[in-house]
């Protein structure tokens, strides 16, 4: 590299030798080159992102017939959002403690809306009962036995609050999620990359949160009996029996 | 130098290469969120601000890693190296940023403290591709806080320059850290190959720049082998120094600094009190050895800085014979003054 050696850098003198000027300016123009181009790299290379949202900040008022089992529901008549939402507290925490009590009553609701193209759920800031169900739900329907190679996830996280709210970055995240008592469930991605959840009860019906905190965020293999219940899909088998993959 | 402490000795260069890591840091998020934002719009602030602020940390830390073989190889990257604490804690604090909004987002408002959640959440330490690697950059944190807290000439002077320096040395380590923590996190999801080839080809440019370096470096640590004349060393003849700079010559294991200011010859040790700066690369500014790196000086015959300055580096007796330059292998103490050596009139 050829330059003027008989420059020398002081860097309390007020001016920088013309020549060590001038390239530290060339050096300077290329950090921030390079910079720019790792920015716009990095940004533009991040995978998208599963589709969900959540209303921080905003509290809407939901009325419907609550089920408290295997994980806290509303079903919502009508309204602007009617169907099943599922329901978990401030924070990385199921809403039992919110919910207790008040298996197939009526009650009101206000909390912040999270859902995505196929679940919507509530983080519940309020619970007002307003006393029986007119009619009691419908028991859920049977569609038969599968296997399902997927993730498991916090559902809160998954449906909207985080992005991404899956994969190894996200573990311990849905680790605290789903032993606070956020419901889990199996992220299930066909080969066309269309989406399916699946909320993992075991053989009786009951939540298995603290039975899977060893396999959130890893590949899993279940072989199970799929029910529908409202709009919720669920997965009833043994946390036994699945499968690392 | 060292005849008070403040916060920060301002001068002009300092405030410019100042405004310019602003301009940088600006100018990264703005073009990471902004694009960020614009090309995945389903995504969140907060996710967007994680990686903006993490990505930018580790680049500026190859810029810093950088900045010191590339000044060895070519001296015109000194500016560089002389407000690089600036550039150090301003990563720091970006690397700050993504640590404390990644804590919130991932570890609070659980059923345990965030911390517990950090290092416990995910125990799968025996595991490589399970390894919860949000441990090593927190450890990479917490050394980069160490540092930055400790980049300041009062804590130079007060942990005594090779506790100062060993501390400092940690950044490779949180270096390495760093790159784990990216290998065996986010890489572990996002599965892109551009992506690992930025962190494989950042790791292996830093790994290459400082070998090169070194390997440059290391003949002068050869030791030099000459004539001896009444227990001088042959070091080199006069004509081989210009004046107002000097040559480095190794004798008894150490660096020697020979300097010829005018129509004399004087020698001292090569180390910068302050941290370790190569001397013999400097210039005699206004009658002082001078540092390149960040411009301490010493009186060439004493080994002093001039009042009101206290740094005191070793001198050595030297003689010239016949436009030969002999040198005393045994230092004088700090600061004793050793008479310079006329170059004309020797015999």
């Amino acid at each position: 590299m050829s330059h003027n050696d008989d420059e020398f850098y002081v860097g309390y003198l007020p001016e920088a030798p013309a020549g060590i000027a001038a390239h530290v300016k060339r050096s300077i123009l290329l950090i921030l080159l390079l910079a720019a181009g790792v920015a716009g790299a990095l940004a533009a290379l991040q995978s998208p992102f599963d589709p969900g949202a959540f209303e921080f900040g905003i509290d809407r008022t939901f009325e419907g017939v609550l089920l408290e089992h295997p994980y806290p529901l509303l079903v919502v008549d009508d309204g602007e959002y009617p169907g099943s939402h599922l329901l978990v507290a401030f924070g990385k925490f199921g809403a039992e403690s919110l919910t207790a009590g008040h298996d197939g009553k009526r009650v009101r609701i206000t909390g912040s809306r999270i859902w995505n193209d196929q679940e919507q759920m509530i983080e519940v800031h309020e619970l007002e009962p307003l006393g029986d169900a007119r009619q009691s739900l419908a028991g859920g329907m049977e569609l038969g036995t599968f296997s399902f190679t997927g993730e498991i996830v916090d559902s809160k996280c998954h449906l909207g609050v985080m992005k991404p709210g899956r994969g190894k970055p996200h573990k311990a995240c849905a680790i605290l999620c789903i032993r606070g008592g956020v419901p889990p469930v199996l992220r299930v991605e066909s080969e066309s990359g269309e989406l399916s959840y699946l909320f993992l009860v075991d053989e009786q019906g009951n939540a298995v949160n603290d039975r899977v905190l060893e396999m959130i965020a890893e590949p899993v293999e279940i072989h199970g009996e799929v029910e529908r219940r409202g709009d919720v899909l669920t997965l009833r088998a043994d946390p036994a029996s699945y499968k690392l993959l | 130098m060292s005849a008070g402490y403040q916060a920060v000795l301002w001068n002009r260069q300092k405030k410019r290469y100042d405004l310019t890591i602003l301009a940088g840091i600006l100018l990264y998020i703005g073009l990471f969120v902004g694009l960020g934002a614009a090309l995945r719009p389903e995504a969140t602030p907060e996710t967007l601000i994680i990686r903006a602020f993490g990505t930018l940390a580790l680049l500026m830390l190859h810029v810093i890693l950088s900045v010191g073989p590339l000044a060895r190889l070519d001296r015109r990257f000194l500016p560089l190296l002389y407000n690089r604490r600036h550039l150090g804690v301003s990563m720091f604090l970006c690397a700050l940023v993504h640590g404390a909004f990644s804590m919130i987002q991932f570890h609070a408002l659980g059923d345990v403290n965030p911390l517990v959640s950090l290092l416990a959440g995910n125990p799968q330490y025996a595991s490589i591709s399970a390894f919860p690697f949000q441990t090593l950059g927190f450890v990479a944190l917490g050394i980069l806080f160490l540092m930055a807290a400790t980049s300041h000439d009062f804590w130079l002077a007060n942990l005594s320059a090779p506790v100062w320096k060993a501390l400092h040395m940690l950044v490779y380590v949180a270096y390495l850290l760093l790159v784990l923590h990216v290998a065996l996190g986010i890489l572990q999801t996002e599965r892109n190959l551009v992506l690992i080839g930025l962190l494989v080809g950042g790791f292996g440019w830093i790994v290459t720049l400082h070998l090169v370096a070194g390997f440059r470096e290391k003949p002068g640590d050869a030791p030099h082998r000459g004539d001896v004349i009444d227990g001088y060393l042959h070091a080199c003849a006069v004509a081989d120094i210009k004046d107002k700079r000097a040559r480095i010559v190794c004798i008894s294991g150490e660096r020697v600094a020979i300097f010829r200011n005018g129509d004399t010859i004087s020698a001292v040790s090569n180390a910068c009190q302050h941290q370790n700066g190569p001397l013999g690369e400097g210039r005699i500014v206004d009658g002082c050895i001078t540092c390149p790196w960040h411009g301490y000086q010493y009186e060439p015959e004493t080994g002093a800085s001039p009042p009101p300055f206290t740094e005191k580096i070793p001198t050595f007796n030297v003689r010239v014979v016949s436009g030969e330059v002999y040198v005393d292998p045994e230092p004088n103490p700090a600061g004793q003054r050793a008479e310079p050596a006329p170059i004309r009139g020797s015999s």
